[in-house]
């Protein structure tokens, strides 16, 4: 007989939720009771359930590769034609497969967890929460949004997974980035939780979940600028955020995530902001929920919205299982977790952390006000209306323009007090650097507010980097004996975590220069060129050369072959196209010229048929836009160069406040 | 300390005020409305001159493109109450007469000039049959 994949998938979605069911609650007695064995045997379905788990995921994907329509995801996603690559990464093409591959990496970092966490009071708790996380999410796969449905009579193909997924590699990459940042701030929500359940609301939870927050809020970064440079490559208007819901849904954990990486390095210090912390964690993880229902309900319309289905009314019931209970533990154990010290001044280290804080959590409100304002609306007065991007523009450019500011001067600031003398001579050295940088900006012919002002902070926040710098090593270098290389080296080598924040800071100013100038010096033309002639572009000449057909086993492209010269010399040859993938509908493809000081974008408005003559392209120029990934890239690099070393340097410093109670630090 | 409290306090406050104060000026000026032809022809005053998105048909026989100018004309309607149109650039890729359009921009003089032309063509909606009525809210649903 042959071996059936549905079944096989579906039990083994069955007995992962079964497993994390019984970790779930196995852990939780075995905490409560102190049970030794039971808290072992929790930590084995654990690990059981992420065996299990890959089975699933192995069964989905042997499915998508042989084709196996018998199983409904692969009878409604896949198709026969599609290269080895598309069927791969068809399992987060849509939605149950993507919960699938969220659940497995849940059940992935849990088993992780479960072997290298050190042993405390706060794990079994913290691997018990992470589980009744997975419950959920099995729960979907097994139960509600099940890929693994036996198809009685398989179609002999399927459609494909959607368009505009499947014309950019893109699509392997972003989705996986965005659920491992989701799933690795799962982590500390778990951890945050069992520190409240155990009464230990001290700095315990953040010092042991300091990397995986990192890891998660980097992960998270990274998903959002690559899904920026995949709407930028495929959705052919030559832009990259369009403030559309599904975008502010992954902002939003973000920020308050953002938030909660500076805040949590106050309590460490300072041992203040203990209620604030837990606020942002549970806010963190609460979003991403929030995110994906209403990504998936069709409640919001979106470009990129699944169609409504039961999955969405799921993930609302989480939300508001999530959000309650954990902030229903909160307000139990408030008495626990106030806060008994008070700011020094407003001009330290803990100040400018404080005020960034506001700021990001300023930033989530607005976007979260935009997001849901459409709906508020709908429900009282049944108009239909839509927030559009010069609201989040107006609200949030300001606060972003503050978050440069602080960026700036916080790190510079000491810790309590900032001593007077040194702080004018910080300020003086940062005014400069504003100033100068500004007035080159103006000067060079950059008269709009917002660019020119980044231009300026970026000018600053450069100053900052260099004075933090130099502040670190010229005292290293005059007291060392050894080459001034070595002492370089090892600073950096030492200060990992110092050397890693700046490095990411340094990547936030160029994209913000990236973000600026691609949005305030943006051109935007539609054209209209006949076969043979030429059009002049912003000091190009365009001409159309011809158009072409070109075929694959997976889809058909109709393009126009375009020769961009400058000066009467031929830089580049462009070939936007329109792309169909079976029976789906053609989908335009730009090319995408990249130059350092601006990219030449030409998207094809038009239909290319034998008969056809001139086509009609958008043609864009995008100063600096290329910045923006470039700037992701060195943000992720200064994650890793701070996550690389956090594990041997920290810790010692970290874990002197570990036991004993938060206030004492800071009253002393 | 009560002082520097206080002082915090009031701080917060006059600083949520003026937050409040700008997000709603913002959130005015920004609200689009989603509206059909009928429903601009029921209070013309209130969305004159002021950015919509314009939802409904593509009437038969009354689309014109200019190739040269790359400019597009044609009557949007939904049943009850039609309007010209105007937009300049190439029709998109599946834009057909009776088919579901939405485009954003503003009401001059009784034509809608817009900027931005989306089709939509929603599984969910099914045209009427001739001679029988279209359903506002159906069609209204099914562009959104």
């Amino acid at each position: 007989m042959d071996l059936q994949l549905a079944p096989l998938g579906s039990a083994a979605a069955f007995l992962a939720f079964g497993l994390a069911l019984y970790g779930a609650i196995a852990g939780m007695v075995g905490a409560s009771r102190r049970d030794a064995r039971l808290q072992t045997s929790a930590r084995l379905s654990a690990v059981a359930g992420f065996i299990v788990a890959t089975a699933a995921l192995v069964v989905m994907q042997v499915a998508l590769l042989t084709d196996d329509f018998s199983v409904s995801y692969v009878a409604t996603t896949s198709r026969i034609a599609s290269p080895t690559w598309v069927k791969v990464v068809t399992m987060w093409a849509a939605l149950e497969g993507s919960i699938l591959l969220w659940a497995w990496l849940l059940s992935a970092y849990t088993a992780l967890l479960a072997v290298t966490a050190p042993l405390n009071p706060l794990r079994p708790w913290a691997l018990s929460i992470m589980q009744w996380v997975q419950v959920f999410f099995f729960g979907v796969v097994a139960f509600i949004a099940n890929p693994f449905e036996l198809v009685p009579f398989p179609p002999l193909d399927g459609p494909g997974p959607n368009e505009l997924l499947q014309n950019h590699w893109m699509m392997a990459v972003h989705p996986v980035l965005m659920y491992l940042g989701f799933v690795g701030l799962t982590v500390p929500f778990s951890y945050a939780m069992a520190a409240l359940i155990t009464r230990r609301p001290g700095t315990e939870w953040m010092t042991q979940t300091r990397s995986w927050t990192l890891t998660g809020w980097g992960f998270l970064s990274a998903a959002i600028i690559a899904g920026g440079w995949w709407s930028y490559e495929v959705l052919g208007w030559g832009g990259y955020w369009a403030w559309d819901p599904v975008e502010n849904v992954s902002l939003m954990p973000w920020l308050t995530a953002t938030a909660l990486i500076h805040s949590v390095q106050v309590q460490e210090r300072r041992r203040m902001l203990k209620p604030w912390n837990l606020i942002l964690v549970i806010t963190t993880f609460s979003l991403s929920i929030l995110g994906t229902f209403l990504t998936r309900s069709g409640v919001v319309s979106s470009v990129h919205a699944f169609g409504a289905g039961p999955v969405g009314p799921a993930f609302l019931v989480f939300f508001l299982v999530v959000t309650l209970v954990s902030f229903g533990l909160l307000a139990i154990r408030w008495d626990d977790v106030r806060d008994r010290a008070d700011l020094d001044s407003v001009v330290s280290r803990e100040g400018s952390f404080l005020g960034v804080n506001i700021l990001f959590v300023a930033l989530t409100f607005a976007v979260l006000l935009g997001t849901l304002f459409p709906l508020l609306v709908e429900a009282i007065s049944g108009d239909k209306v839509t927030i559009g991007a010069p609201f989040f523009d107006q609200v949030t450019l300001p606060l972003w323009m503050l978050v440069l500011l602080l960026m700036g001067i916080g790190p510079l600031l000491p810790w309590r007090r900032a001593e007077q003398q040194r702080l004018k001579h910080n300020l003086l050295w940062l005014g400069g650097g504003f100033l100068v940088a500004g007035g080159l900006a103006v000067l060079f012919g950059v008269h709009k507010v917002y660019p020119a002002l980044t231009v300026a902070l970026a000018g600053y926040n450069i100053v900052s980097l260099g004075l933090l710098l130099s502040g670190a090593l010229v005292p290293r270098l005059r007291l060392a004996r050894r080459p001034a290389l070595q002492v370089i080296r090892s600073y950096a080598h030492e200060s990992r975590r110092r050397v890693g924040s700046m490095i990411t800071h340094f990547g936030v100013v160029v994209i913000a220069l990236g973000v600026a100038f691609s949005a305030g010096y943006r051109v935007d033309q539609q054209v209209r060129v006949d076969f043979g002639e030429s059009v002049e572009f912003e000091g190009y000449t365009l001409t159309a050369v011809d158009r072409y057909v070109e075929r694959t086993p997976q889809r058909i492209s109709a393009g126009v072959v375009i020769d961009v010269s400058r000066d009467g010399r031929l830089i580049h040859t462009m070939r936007p196209r329109l792309n169909q993938f079976g029976d789906r509908r053609a989908v335009p493809t730009p090319a995408v010229m990249y130059r350092p000081s601006h990219d030449l974008y030409l998207n094809l408005n038009s239909q290319v048929t034998p008969t056809t003559t001139f086509a009609v392209l958008r043609v864009v120029k995008s100063p600096l836009v290329t910045w923006i990934w470039i700037g992701g890239f060195i943000l992720a690099l200064g994650t890793l160069y701070s996550l690389s070393g956090s594990s041997r340097t920290v810790p010692a410093r970290a874990s002197v406040g570990v036991e004993a109670r938060g206030e004492e630090g800071a009253s002393a | 300390m009560k002082n520097k409290k206080a002082l915090y306090a009031v701080l917060g406050v006059a600083v949520l005020g003026v937050a409040g104060f700008l997000i709603s000026q913002a959130l005015s000026s920004s609200l689009v409305y989603f509206i059909l032809p009928s429903e601009y022809a029921r209070d013309s005053a209130s969305f004159d001159d002021r950015r919509v998105r314009l939802g409904g048909l593509v009437e038969a026989g009354s689309v014109e493109f200019n190739e040269e100018q790359l400019h597009l004309t044609f009557h949007i309607t939904d049943g009850i109450a039609g309007y010209p149109v105007q937009y300049d650039g190439a029709p998109p890729d599946l834009f057909m007469e009776n088919g579901g359009v939405v485009i954003e921009g503003r009401f001059h003089d009784g034509v809608f000039v817009g900027d931005n032309l989306l089709v939509k063509h929603s599984e969910d909606y099914h045209p009427p049959a001739d001679g029988e009525p279209i359903d506002i809210d159906e069609l209204k649903e099914s562009l959104r």
